[in-house]
C-alpha cells in the first residue's frame, strides 16, 4: 500500500490557468520519489497540494490508505508531511536552533528552554547527517547550510514525508553530494522523500521511482533503473530533444572589454568584488562560474551601469565606461539579459511591443520629436516575434500573460535585435522550458559567432560548460581559477574551486585568463 | 491590463474594456443597494429620498448644470491622480495644488490685469504654474531626499489650505468687512458660461482638452511610455536606461499643473467667480476614486466622473430636500472604493455562481464553482 497517494488531482488557478489536470502520484514508504517535468508542468502545484498550501479542485489525497483533506499546511504538518520550498522561509537574524524550533519551542515551565532546544537540534543534525552548527545566525550561513536548517525544521516537527522543491538548484556539486548523503540517511531511517527536480542526472542518481509530468498531467511512472537521461527527457518534453550547441573556434582578437582592478562595495559597505581583472574577446563566451552571491552578478551589473563602482576601470572598445550612464553604455553596443526577468528585464503590465522598444527610446525609428511612431514600434514587434518565435497573440498583448520561456524570449529578442558588441548574460534559462532553452542557447551562440563578446553567468554548470569558451571561477569576489573549456573539464573540478576548497596559482590561471 | 492604445488588438481591447465596465457597473449597483438600505434605516420616507438621489440631478436645467460642472472638475482631478498613479507615485497633493492655483488665479484676477482681457488666460497660466511648482516639491523631496511622497504631499495640502485661509482673511478681503470671500472677480477674469443660467462654462471644455492632452502624453509620446514603464517596473526602467527619478518628478509636476488648473476652474468659473475659504468642498480628493474606478486611464476618466458626479450631486440634493444626512454618500463612496480597488471579480463571481447554482456544493469542492475555467 502506498504511503501517500494523489488520485486524479485537478487544480485551476484564478484566471483559468490549468495547473493540474488529472495528476496521479503514488509514493511508497521509505523511498526517494522524484517528480520531474518541465517548468509549468505542474510539479510545484502538486507539491503545494500535498502540503496543504493549495486546495485541489478535483481528486483525492490518500494518506496511509485513508482519504485526507488539508485545510492548510498546519494540517499537513500534523499529518507528518514537511516541505522545503525553493525560497527558504527562515528568519535571517535568528540562530539556527531558533529557526528550527520556532513555533514549537521546548518549554521549561513558561520559559523557552534554550539549552534543550540546542541539544535537540544538535542530536537531530547528527542523526540525519545534516551537519550544521546550531548557534550561528542563519544569515551568516551559506545557502547549502540554510537548506539543511529548512530540512531540520521539517524533521523537528516529525515529518515522515519530506518534500524537497528543486533542492539542488542553488547548490554546488559537492553540496549536492552532501545533500544526497543526507537524503539516503533519511530514507535509511524510514523517512520518505519526494524530490522535485529539473536536472536529470541527479534524479537518476538519487531516486528509486520517478513520476513524469507534462502540461499538468502525469505521463508516466517509472523505475529509475529502467530509464536513461535521454528517454526521461523525451518523456518530459514529449518529443526528442538535443541540448547541444556547436561552437566555432575563436579567433584571437583584441579584447572588446577589459576590466581591471575592479572594486565593488555593497550597500552595507562590504566588499563584494575586489581587485577583479578579466577580459573578453570578440566572438567568445566567457562563463562566470560560482555559487550565487560570489560577485558574478555584481560584476555584470557594474559593466551594465546598474551598480556603482568603488574603484577600477572597465574599458570597452578603448574607452573607460565607468562614468557613462546606462543609455550611453547601451549606445556603445552593450546589451544585457538580466538575472531576473520579472524584476529587471520586463515591464509585465506593458505590451510586448512596448517592452521590445523600451531600451531604444532615443532611436529615431521609434521616437521622433518626443512622439512615438506606433507603426514602426508595432512593425518592430511583429518582426521580432517572428524572428524569435515568441508565442503571443499579438504585439499588443501584455507581457505578463506569456509563459516564462516566451517572456525570456522577449528579453532576448530586445537585447539581440541588433548585434551587440558586448553581451552580458545572467541566468538566461532559469525557469525556462527545454524548447525555449534550446532556442536561447542557439541565439546566444549565434551572437557570439557574429562577433559579440559574451559574459555569461549561470547557476547551471551544464549550461556554462555547453556554451562557454573560457570559464572563470568566482569565490568571495575574486577569481580563483580560470579554464579553457576543453574536453575533460568536469563539474566536479569546477565545484572544488567554487566552494573555495582550492585556488589556482598565478601561472596555472594565466592559460585561462588570456 | 493597461489600455496601451499603441497596439492592443481591437478584440482584446474590447474584452478588457467590457470587463472593466462590468466591474464598475457592478460596483455602482452594489453601492446603490447598500445606499438604499442605509436610506431605509435613516429616513422616514425612504422611497422619496432614494428617488431624489436617483432623479434630482437630471430634473432641471439648473441641476444638470451643477452636475456637469462637478463632473468637469472631477475629470480634472481624476486626470491628475491618473497621471501620478500610472507612474506609480502616490502623491496626494491635488487638493493643495487646487488651493495654490486658486490663490494665484485670484491674485491675477484682483490685480489691475484682471480687468483686462489678459485676466482670464493669465489667471489660468499662473494657476497651472503655481500648481506645478506645488506638485514639483514632493517630487523633488522624494528624488533627492527620499521623502515619502504620500506624507509630504498630504502635509503640503494642509499648508496650502491654511495659507489660503490666512491670505483671504488678512489681505484679500476688504478690511473690516468680516467676510471670508473676496470681491467678485471682474467679468474679464471669469470663465464665460456655455449655457445661460447654469454653471456650465468654458472650464468644461478645458476639462475635455485636458483629457485629450493627458491621453496623448501618456500613449503617444516617449515621455508617456517611459512614465508607464517606470510605473510598471521601476527597476526595469532603470535597466533600460530610463531616468526614473526625472520621470517621477515630471509626472508629479504635470499632475500639479492639472491641480492648479482645477483651482482656476473653481475660482474663475461660474460657480464662484471669487475666492472664498474652503471652496473646494473636498472634491479634489474624490479624484482618487475617479482615477481608481477608471483604472488610471484618461479616456475613461470623464465617463467615471459623469457617473460619480451624478451620484454626488444626487446625494447633495437628497441632503437638502429630504431628511437623509449627506454622510450617507460618504458610505456609498467608501463602498465603491472598496469594491473597485479590491479585485473583487473572483470572490464576487464565486459568490454569484454559488447563488445561481443553489448552495449544494460538497465541502471539498466549495472553491471549485467560481474558479472553474471558462
Amino acid at each position: 500500500m502506498p504511503l501517500i497517494e494523489a488520485i486524479g488531482i485537478g487544480k485551476v488557478y484564478p484566471g483559468g490557468v490549468v495547473a493540474n489536470n488529472g495528476v496521479d502520484l503514488s509514493v511508497a514508504a521509505g523511498e526517494v520519489h522524484a517528480v520531474v517535468g518541465e517548468n509549468g508542468a505542474g510539479k510545484s502545484t502538486l507539491m503545494k497540494i500535498l502540503f496543504g498550501a493549495e486546495r485541489p479542485d478535483a481528486g483525492t489525497l490518500m494518506l496511509d490508505g485513508k482519504p485526507v483533506h488539508f485545510a492548510g499546511p498546519k494540517d499537513a504538518i500534523d499529518a507528518g508531511i514537511g516541505m522545503v520550498f525553493q525560497h527558504f522561509s527562515l528568519v535571517p537574524s535568528f540562530s539556527v536552533y531558533e529557526n528550527v524550533v520556532l513555533g514549537s519551542e521546548p518549554h521549561n515551565s513558561i520559559r523557552f528552554d534554550r539549552a534543550k532546544a540546542i541539544e535537540e537540534v544538535r542530536q537531530l543534525s547528527e542523526r540525519f547527517r545534516l551537519k550544521v552548527d546550531p548557534l550561528p545566525a542563519v544569515r551568516n550561513l551559506p545557502v547549502g547550510q540554510q537548506q539543511r536548517v529548512e530540512i531540520l525544521k521539517a524533521l523537528y516537527r516529525n515529518a515522515r514525508i519530506l518534500i524537497l522543491d528543486e533542492p539542488t538548484a542553488v547548490l554546488a556539486p559537492q553540496e549536492v553530494e552532501e545533500l544526497f548523503v543526507a537524503i539516503r540517511s533519511l530514507v535509511a531511517q524510514g523517512r520518505t522523500v519526494i524530490f522535485i527536480a529539473h536536472k536529470l542526472p541527479e534524479v537518476l542518481e538519487i531516486s528509486g521511482t520517478i513520476t513524469v509530468m507534462r502540461q499538468g498531467k502525469t505521463v508516466g511512472r517509472v523505475k529509475a533503473s529502467d530509464v536513461t537521461e535521454h528517454s526521461l527527457a523525451t518523456m518530459m518534453v514529449g518529443r526528442e530533444v538535443t541540448l547541444k550547441v556547436d561552437r566555432a573556434p575563436t579567433a584571437k582578437e583584441r579584447p572588446v572589454c577589459e576590466v581591471s582592478a575592479l572594486h565593488i562595495v555593497n550597500a552595507r559597505g562590504n566588499d563584494v568584488v575586489r581587485d577583479m581583472n578579466l577580459s573578453v574577446r570578440p566572438g567568445e563566451i566567457v562563463g562566470l562560474v560560482g555559487v550565487e552571491g560570489n560577485g558574478q552578478a555584481e560584476v555584470l551589473e557594474a559593466i551594465a551601469g546598474l551598480r556603482s563602482v568603488a574603484g577600477g576601470e572597465i574599458v570597452v572598445a578603448n574607452e573607460n565606461i565607468v562614468p557613462l550612464s546606462v543609455l550611453e553604455r547601451r549606445a556603445r553596443g552593450i546589451a544585457g539579459i538580466p538575472e531576473d526577468r520579472l524584476a529587471e528585464g520586463l515591464a509585465t503590465g506593458a505590451s510586448v511591443a512596448e517592452n521590445l522598444v523600451a531600451t531604444r527610446l532615443r532611436d529615431h525609428r521609434f521616437v521622433r520629436r518626443g512622439l512615438l511612431d506606433l507603426k514602426s514600434i508595432r512593425a518592430n514587434a511583429q518582426k521580432l516575434i517572428g524572428q524569435f518565435d515568441i508565442r503571443v497573440s499579438g504585439p499588443g498583448a501584455a507581457v505578463g500573460t506569456l509563459s516564462g520561456g516566451n517572456m525570456q524570449k522577449v528579453v532576448v529578442a530586445r537585447e539581440l535585435a541588433e548585434q551587440p558588441k558586448l553581451l552580458l548574460v545572467s541566468q538566461p534559462t532559469r525557469g525556462v522550458d527545454l524548447n525555449a532553452t534550446q532556442f536561447i542557447w542557439k541565439t546566444i551562440a549565434g551572437a557570439r559567432d557574429a562577433g559579440a563578446a559574451v559574459l555569461l553567468s549561470s547557476a547551471d554548470l551544464s549550461e556554462l560548460l555547453a556554451l562557454s569558451d573560457r570559464l572563470l571561477v568566482f569565490y568571495r569576489g575574486k577569481i580563483v581559477a580560470a579554464f579553457l573549456n576543453q574536453e575533460g573539464l568536469t563539474p566536479e573540478t569546477l565545484g572544488t574551486y567554487m566552494l573555495g576548497l582550492a585556488e589556482q596559482g598565478f601561472d596555472e590561471m594565466q592559460a585561462g585568463l588570456a | 491590463m493597461s489600455l496601451t492604445g499603441t497596439s492592443l488588438k481591437p478584440q482584446s481591447r474590447w474584452t478588457v474594456a467590457r470587463r472593466e465596465i462590468g466591474r464598475a457597473l457592478l460596483a455602482a449597483a452594489i453601492a446603490l443597494v447598500v445606499t438604499f438600505v442605509v436610506v431605509l434605516l435613516t429616513s422616514k420616507e425612504p422611497l422619496e429620498a432614494f428617488g431624489t438621489l436617483l432623479t434630482a440631478p437630471a430634473s432641471k436645467i439648473r441641476t444638470i448644470g451643477l452636475w456637469i460642472d462637478d463632473a468637469a472638475k472631477l475629470t480634472v482631478t481624476g486626470l491628475a491622480f491618473s497621471l501620478v498613479f500610472q507612474a506609480r507615485q502616490f502623491s496626494m497633493g491635488v487638493q493643495g495644488q487646487v488651493y495654490v492655483g486658486a490663490l494665484a488665479a485670484s491674485y491675477v484676477a484682483l490685480s489691475p490685469i484682471g480687468a483686462t482681457w489678459l485676466g482670464l488666460p493669465l489667471g489660468i497660466i499662473c494657476a497651472m504654474i503655481a500648481g506645478g511648482i506645488y506638485g514639483f516639491i514632493p517630487g523633488l523631496a522624494k528624488a533627492k531626499l527620499g521623502a515619502n511622497e504620500i506624507v509630504s504631499s498630504l502635509m503640503l495640502n494642509y499648508i496650502a489650505i491654511d495659507l489660503c485661509n490666512y491670505l483671504v482673511r488678512v489681505s484679500l478681503v476688504p478690511p473690516g468687512s468680516g467676510l471670508l470671500t473676496t470681491d467678485p472677480f471682474p467679468v474679464t477674469s471669469v470663465f464665460p458660461a456655455l449655457v445661460k443660467n447654469t454653471r456650465i462654462d468654458v472650464g468644461t471644455i478645458f476639462a475635455l482638452v485636458a483629457v485629450f492632452v493627458v491621453w496623448f502624453a501618456l500613449y503617444r509620446t516617449s515621455w508617456g511610455l517611459k512614465l508607464r514603464l517606470v510605473g510598471h517596473n521601476a527597476r526595469f526602467a532603470e535597466y533600460a536606461g530610463i531616468k526614473s527619478s526625472f520621470i517621477m518628478v515630471s509626472a508629479m509636476t504635470a499632475a500639479g499643473a492639472l491641480g492648479g488648473l482645477l483651482g482656476s476652474m473653481f475660482v474663475q468659473g461660474q460657480s464662484y467667480a471669487k475666492l472664498t475659504v474652503l471652496f473646494e468642498g473636498n472634491l479634489a480628493f474624490e479624484g482618487i476614486l475617479v482615477a481608481i474606478v477608471a483604472r488610471s486611464r484618461p479616456a475613461a476618466v470623464p465617463f467615471v466622473a459623469l457617473a460619480y458626479g451624478y451620484l454626488r450631486q444626487g446625494a447633495q440634493l437628497m441632503n437638502i430636500r429630504t431628511d437623509v444626512p449627506a454622510e450617507v454618500i460618504g458610505v456609498v463612496t467608501a463602498i465603491i472604493i472598496l469594491l473597485v480597488s479590491s479585485t473583487f471579480s473572483l470572490p464576487g463571481k464565486a459568490w454569484l455562481m454559488k447563488l445561481l447554482r443553489g448552495n449544494t456544493t460538497v465541502p471539498s469542492g466549495t472553491s471549485v464553482a467560481g474558479s472553474a475555467p471558462k
